[in-house]
């Protein structure tokens, strides 16, 4: 009981001083709900700064962070030679990327990778370090496959999550170096760079299709659907592969016989002006392009200028016998062995008499040519070599082509005429000249040159088909007949192209020799020639021209002697593939008959 | 039983919880399909919560609050003991390189929000207990410091931030309203801010959220990434938002969105007008706990009623500023409304025993037969 009634005591006593501490406390409530609703309301206005002013700008980079544009690159589209051989074809290759933002030890990796993609580590390094890029970065694109399974197990045994492979599709070349200088090549981005593959880059690397996703954060597409680019067209050459082939590896062998600097090759279907192969010495290979030095990425063909020497006297004769200035049989003095114009003696290699007007060519007498070319005279002259072509492009459809150098008659100087007559004077390209030969050949129409002959959709639907192009009437057929005429002698006793004969065929064509200018001195040089055989056969019902080009021959210069046996050797080669029936005995029936 | 007295507190809290499962499905429908292939994993986890944390509440309000008045220490000791379990491996669970959960199959607990209701409780008992030495340097701050300090620094080894600033704050606004000197307990923040200066100059990750508080907009991708897309998402709301269940954000781009970031995701599918009437059911509710508060004679219940109120109040403000970027970024769920055990089950229990303080408020006040106001 005594215990009961302290306790109750204690507690009334309780309750009053309670009752004030209470009072007390409740101050400091208030002034802590206070602060409570004070942070409530600070809440409440930063809420109305945020949702109602900044609504349109917040809402904006909402928008814009919703959107991802997708790049789906297509397949490029295959290259087959006239016979749908595979000239360029696409390889599935993988590519290793890297998110730097999910790396670790960057050192340790860099580390890791570098003896496997054999990039120095302190490379790698820097690379995932860069800044800019946290999400992405390809580290090495285009592996091989065992670089790449290397790095497949690497990924596994440490548990790699921060680099990846992505399938990409590499340009191949299956043929190598064959036709490089026509296919091209393409950069890591599947993006043409030379040859075709710059030239019809529009039409090989098919649509790239840039889709507007929707996504979320993970950069996963919100919209569902198979999705693909378009794929890239296809593209069916000129070229033989055979001829291509054929035309190459006997250059090759020239260059090695006569130690040349260099040497092109061009065959042409003198009809249509289809190519059917175009080769040059040096060449690459175009699956590793930058392996080689640029000099050996050029096309000769048609980036090259030289001066055509001899073989240029087709022309001369062509624009003489078209003006009915000449006879075919007239003859002429060229007994003194040189002759002298504008103060400047032009001298033969051999001494003659006298040439008929068919000799000066068959034998490429200088100082005949000259005497034809006076009796043109300039203006004449000029007009029929503007007419052949030259100082123009061919308007082949291939990048890089030069119009070569053909002065007017403005800025020819008082020597001009007689060294324009023998070829010098002028620049050219071996296309230039087999363009102006092929005009000879089929009767004298200028033929646009073009090595592209269809070009076909992935669904395989002709999109475009290249058909031959006149580009204008040269020579009447009769003045084109005539010198055909001419030109097979130079293949026969007494010419110069004596060893450009074919067994079975008729050859018509011409030899040259020219000096060339030597870059450091800006003069012709004493020992760099190029030598030159430009013909047709068979002669009369020409199906393939060819020229051949050798720079610089060492041990010989004669175009007779240097081009015309490779010329031979490549038509015997073609025309056995092409199984070209004989046709000498019936050729020289119609000869005799006439 | 009756509802009509507890409805005061209780409308508030459901109102709260049925937002909060609207929401937690909003935004983890998604992410539930991608995980488990049906949308609906999380929200029956959260559903399944909310029924234990409702019965927990019912419950615990019919238990006599007072028992609680020797129950601050042993809680105290219990929660310490679940605090270290967490560096137990196998037992505590690490996420993101912070261990603050520990394994309690087939779910895990978040032990620092045990913490925070025990010191409640303790921190009640402790200032009724020495009602006239509050005043002094020694049981006025020392003691009940010392204990805020030793739980800070378990709490700060996981590490949480957040939940060190958190017992902090509720300890010093309980401490003030128990009468402990103004000046003392500035001379402990202003002691206390060399410390927190150093801890987040030492951890290049503290220093990162500090920045990136600072100004979220400097780099948008990485370290204001949350802030930024937080930002956005209550861009997007703008006065009535996009409506339940199209939110944009939820889709990844924010972070968190069903826990610390919860109430971004609120402003975007529910506009200006959904998030104020979040913070108007918050008011409502620390209202009414503070009216239960002004309904006691007994300075337990008082400081009990006051601590169990502050402790949901300040964290709902805590999570809501960092969410608009006016406090640096931590990882604090919204009450209520954030998916998340141990959160909703103590919030839960703490209404609970504000319940039953209410009831015995009415109680008495039928007795005396006057009723305060």
């Amino acid at each position: 009981m005594r215990g009961r009634g302290r306790e109750r005591i204690r507690k009334l006593w309780d309750e009053d001083l309670t009752k004030i501490q209470l009072k007390k406390s409740r101050k400091r409530a208030v002034i802590i709900s206070t602060i409570l609703y004070f942070g409530f309301l600070i809440i409440v206005l930063r809420l109305a700064d945020l949702m109602i002013l900044d609504h349109r700008n917040l809402a904006r980079r909402a928008y814009t962070q919703y959107l991802t544009v997708r790049t789906l690159h297509p397949q490029r589209g295959f290259i087959w030679d006239r016979r749908m051989r595979e000239m360029a074809v696409n390889l599935e290759v993988d590519s290793l990327y890297a998110v730097p933002s999910k790396i670790e030890d960057v050192d340790y990796l860099s580390q890791r990778l570098s003896p496997i993609i054999e990039i120095s580590a302190d490379a790698i390094r820097d690379r995932l370090l860069k800044k800019k890029e946290r999400d992405f970065i390809w580290l090495k694109r285009k592996i091989d496959q065992q670089t790449s399974h290397k790095l497949v197990k690497f990924k596994k045994i440490y548990g790699i999550d921060s680099i990846g492979l992505i399938t990409e599709t590499r340009r191949f070349y299956p043929k190598g170096h064959t036709a490089s200088h026509i296919l091209g090549f393409t950069d890591i981005d599947d993006r043409g760079l030379e040859g075709i593959e710059l030239q019809y880059d529009e039409y090989l690397r098919g649509k790239v299709r840039k889709i507007l996703n929707s996504r979320d954060a993970r950069g996963r597409s919100l919209s569902s659907g198979f999705e693909e680019a378009i794929a890239g067209n296809n593209i069916i050459l000129t070229i033989d592969e055979t001829i291509q082939y054929i035309v190459e590896r006997e250059i090759e062998r020239a260059v090695e016989k006569w130690r040349a600097k260099a040497a092109t090759a061009i065959m042409m279907n003198p009809v249509s002006g289809e190519i059917l192969a175009m080769a040059n010495t040096p060449f690459y290979d175009p699956n590793h392009p930058s392996r080689y030095p640029a000099d050996y990425r050029r096309n000769r063909a048609i980036t090259d200028i030289y001066e055509p020497g001899s073989t240029f006297k087709s022309i001369l004769a062509s624009a003489a016998l078209e003006e009915g200035l000449v006879d075919v049989d007239e003859e002429f003095d060229v007994s003194r062995g040189y002759i002298v114009v504008g103060g400047k003696a032009i001298r033969d290699v051999h001494r003659h008499e006298t040439l008929t007007f068919r000799e000066v060519i068959q034998k490429s007498s200088n100082v005949g040519a000259v005497q034809i070319g006076l009796r043109l005279g300039k203006e004449r002259y000029y007009e029929y070599m503007k007419r052949f072509g030259f100082g123009d492009r061919t308007g082949i459809d291939l990048p890089g082509e030069v119009r070569g150098i053909l002065r007017r008659p403005e800025r020819w100087s008082g020597t001009s005429i007689a060294a324009l007559s023998i070829g010098q004077e002028i620049g050219v390209t071996p296309l230039q000249i087999l363009t102006a030969y092929c005009a000879i050949a089929n009767g004298g129409l200028l033929m646009r040159p073009y090595v592209v002959s269809e070009i076909i959709s992935p669904q395989g639907e002709v999109i475009k088909r290249f058909t031959p192009q006149v580009i204008r009437r040269v020579i009447s057929p009769e003045t084109a007949e005539t010198v055909r005429d001419i030109l097979k002698t130079v293949v026969e006793e007494g010419g110069t192209g004596r060893r450009a004969y074919i067994k079975g065929n008729l050859v018509a064509g011409k030899t040259g020799t020219a000096q060339m200018v030597d870059p450091e001195t800006g003069r012709y040089s004493r020992d760099r020639y190029a030598s030159s055989f430009v013909g047709f056969v068979p002669a009369d019902d020409p199906v393939i021209a060819l020229i051949v080009v050798i720079y610089e021959p060492k041990g010989a210069r004669y175009g007779g002697v240097v081009a015309a046996p490779v010329f031979r050797r490549i038509v015997e080669h073609t025309l056995t593939y092409l199984e070209v029936p004989m046709e000498r005995n019936e050729n020289h029936i119609l000869l005799v008959s006439r | 039983m009756t509802l009509k007295g507890t409805r005061g507190i209780i409308i508030p809290v459901f109102l709260l919880t049925g937002i909060g499962l609207l929401m937690v499905y909003s935004s983890t429908a998604v992410l539930s399909t991608r995980q488990y292939g049906n949308s609906f994993h999380y929200l029956l986890n959260h559903l399944f919560t909310v029924l234990i944390g409702v019965s927990a509440m019912f419950g615990v309000s019919r238990v006599d609050h007072q028992r609680l008045r020797g129950l601050g220490i042993p809680l105290l000791c219990f929660s310490l003991l679940l605090l270290l379990l967490v560096f137990v491996p196998h037992v505590g669970l690490s996420v993101n390189g912070a261990r603050r959960w520990i394994r309690l199959w087939p779910t895990t607990f978040q032990p620092s929000e045990l913490a925070k209701i025990s010191m409640v409780i303790f921190l009640a008992g402790y200032m009724s207990g020495n009602i006239y030495r509050m005043k002094e340097l020694r049981y006025g701050i020392l003691i009940p410091a010392g204990v805020m300090v030793l739980f800070q620094l378990v709490i700060l080894l996981q590490p949480d931030f957040g939940g060190v600033m958190n017992i902090g704050l509720l300890t010093i606004a309980l401490l003030y309203l128990g009468g402990t000197r103004l000046r003392y307990l500035i001379s402990m923040v202003l002691a206390a801010l060399p410390a927190v200066y150093i801890l987040i100059v030492s951890s290049p990750y503290r220093w990162k959220r500090v920045m990136a508080f600072l100004d979220p907009w400097a780099d948008p991708f990485g370290s204001g990434f949350q802030l930024v897309q937080s930002f956005i998402a209550f861009g997007r709301g703008s006065i009535f938002g996009t409506g339940i269940g199209n939110s944009r954000q939820k889709l990844f781009f924010l972070p968190e969105a069903h826990t610390d970031f919860i109430f971004s995701l609120v402003g975007e599918e529910m506009g200006l007008v959904g998030a104020i009437i979040v913070i108007g059911l918050f008011v409502w509710l620390i209202a009414k706990g503070m009216h239960i508060a002004g309904g006691t004679e007994d300075h337990f219940s008082y400081y009990l009623s006051m601590g169990l109120t502050m402790m949901i109040g300040v964290q709902a403000i805590i999570n809501i500023a960092v969410a608009t970027g006016l406090m640096p970024t931590k990882g604090l769920p919204l009450p209520f409304i954030s998916y998340g055990g141990s959160s909703l089950l103590v919030n839960m229990i703490a209404v609970g025993i504000l319940i039953n303080i209410s009831e015995h408020n009415k109680r008495r006040a039928l007795v005396i037969g006057h009723k305060r106001l």
